[in-house]
């Protein structure tokens, strides 16, 4: 038990596991991460194709070539901060407790970072104004106004999602803008402007007063007749439909706006902005944050303490 | 002010030549000029940032040659600051090698591989907590400048006396610049990471790189801790985060895409 504890106690362990982490870290930044075995195939000589797929090193960050060091890392750390936090509290004068602080930082982040990376979870949608999407655990969340800022060269400078939220009492928001940078969090959840993009909109006239918006693989039925929109061509000018009725498997055809298509008219055809909004459970949130600034706080002491130190 | 690094440039030539000069006297007086051309460099490389960031609306700290003008600054500015203070054993050859890798920023930044053109950020680079990381990080790796050339100095030097006080220079100043860089590149980074995209930590190529520098940097402290100021190891880890910090901004920037590939 105390060769144990003194293995997991000892400075030179966590030099070996810190120069270990920092190498592999390295390595791993050199080899496409995530990719299927056939890639690394395709790339590397056989034996080191294999030799990456069957160690996890293509996985990295989630294998244990990388995992088991961080625990032993993570319990060498515990080791050490509750030594030396015990042995600082038995001195009378000249504590420090500046590295304990760090330490016990780390450790929080370390914790923080299981949670964050086991039970997170993430979603991506991409609204039209007026479209709504059902928010897990409750509530609908509208987009009520989409606004697209632009510098003068034509680059984008804000994507503003102006959202509510409806039909759960405890997170009924109204009217809150989004943006890059400026998430909505709604309890364990927050919502997130990541992204921003166009789609191609044909409004159709049917027969008996039929009419709708279609976006791309959208229909509208009318008169024993369907007009499929299958996308926008030659620039956007134009558009790809296919006319189907009960009888054939239908044909398509490219139209241009005021021209007819069976018994649709083509009124206009032009485009929609789309907001691309995530949304991210991470129950590692507030430990994360905790432990950041925690192990910032332990860093500033130890450092300005030690300068201090320093005599001329 | 499209003038000023270069100008900057010149200063710094004028300042690591007069330092080269006064490096091969006997009597080891340090020449009085240089810290105030230096000084002068830094500022006329702030005020370049500072019209910059007034052209496009957003502190100029999110381009290649922006980054890179503000890290010469700062790297200007901490030569002068250790020619000033008094309680650090002074080393010349620490000063000159900081301001030859001033001058190289420069020259880098006025070179083809930066862009020169003033843009605005895009959304995601419009935040505080993204200048927060850019700034903090550039100033803990003006003092990573300054050990890298103080342990390359340990690393050559035959006298123990004149080892033991570049060891000296090069703790104080990972000491002081691992803090700081800690703060900008692994902190604030995360944070500006989670409001931009929800996520504290993507493994990508710069983070990852990032996190080995401050590795690196972890170690140097943890060997000098154990080893005090026995051996060649520390000055070699030393040197090794160095090139590390280096890596991360050129190598990863040039050769490696991932989130922060616009900059």
């Amino acid at each position: 038990m105390r060769k144990l504890l003194s293995f997991f106690t000892s400075m030179r362990l966590a030099i070996v596991l810190i120069a270990y982490l920092a190498l592999a870290g390295t390595l791993a930044t050199f080899v496409p991460q995530g990719e299927e075995p056939a890639f690394y195939a395709s790339r590397y000589p056989r034996l080191l194709a294999a030799l990456v797929v069957d160690s996890g090193f293509s996985g990295f960050f989630r294998s244990w070539l990388f995992i088991l060091p961080a625990f032993l890392f993570f319990a060498n750390l515990s080791a050490c901060t509750i030594r030396r936090l015990s042995r600082e509290i038995g001195k009378k004068e000249r504590r420090r407790h500046g590295p304990d602080l760090l330490h016990f930082g780390l450790m929080i982040l370390v914790v923080g970072s299981i949670l964050s990376f086991s039970g997170r979870e993430e979603g991506f949608v991409r609204l039209a104004e007026g479209d709504a999407v059902e928010l897990p655990g409750g509530g609908l969340l509208r987009l009520e106004r989409f606004e697209h800022e632009r510098y003068a060269d034509g680059r984008p400078l804000e994507w503003t999602s102006e959202v509510s939220v409806s039909g759960d009492a405890a997170r009924k928001v109204e009217a809150y803008p989004i943006r890059v940078n400026h998430p909505l969090r709604l309890g364990r959840y927050a919502v997130y402007q990541v992204s921003h993009d166009v789609e191609p909109v044909l409004a159709v006239l049917g027969p008996g007063g039929a009419a709708g918006s279609l976006a791309r693989g959208e229909e509208l039925e009318a008169g024993g007749f369907s007009l499929l929109f299958l996308g926008a061509e030659d620039g956007g000018t134009g558009a790809l439909v296919l006319l189907k009725d009960a009888a054939g498997p239908g044909k398509s055809f490219r139209v241009a706006a005021g021209e007819a298509v069976g018994p649709f008219r083509i009124a206009t055809l032009a485009v929609r902005d789309l907001s691309g909004l995530k949304a991210v459970a991470d129950p590692g949130y507030l430990v994360v944050l905790v432990g950041l600034l925690i192990a910032a706080a332990g860093m500033f002491f130890t450092f300005i303490r030690k300068i201090k130190d320093f005599r001329p | 002010m499209n003038r000023s690094p270069s100008l900057a440039f010149a200063l710094l030539i004028l300042a690591a030549a007069l330092q080269a000069a006064f490096l091969f006297r006997k009597d080891r007086k340090a020449d009085p000029a240089s810290p105030w051309l230096l000084l002068a460099a830094a500022l006329l490389l702030l005020g370049t940032s500072v019209v910059r960031s007034f052209r496009i609306g957003f502190p100029a700290l999110t381009g290649t040659f922006e980054s890179l003008v503000f890290y010469a600054a700062l790297v200007a500015l901490t030569a002068f600051a250790y020619r000033l203070q008094r309680r650090l054993p002074r080393m010349p050859l620490v000063g000159f090698g900081a301001t030859i890798v001033a001058a190289a920023l420069v020259a880098v930044a006025s070179s083809p591989i930066a862009p020169k053109e003033a843009l605005a950020p895009v959304p995601a680079l419009r935040s505080g907590w993204l200048v927060l990381h850019v700034a903090f990080t550039f100033v803990g790796e003006a003092f990573f400048v300054a050990s890298f050339v103080a342990a390359l100095a340990q690393l050559a030097a035959k006298d123990e006396a004149k080892r033991a006080d570049y060891d000296r220079v090069t703790y104080t100043a990972v000491a002081a610049g691992y803090p700081i860089f800690t703060s900008g590149a692994l902190v604030f980074g995360a944070i500006w990471a989670e409001q931009a995209w929800g996520a504290w930590w993507t493994w990508d190529p710069k983070e990852t790189w990032a996190l080995v520098t401050w590795l690196v940097y972890t170690l140097y402290l943890h060997l000098r801790f154990t080893k005090k100021r026995k051996g060649r190891l520390p000055a070699i880890v030393a040197v090794i985060g160095f090139l590390c910090t280096v890596f991360t901004f050129f190598g990863v920037n040039y050769l490696m895409s991932g989130l922060h590939s616009y900059g």
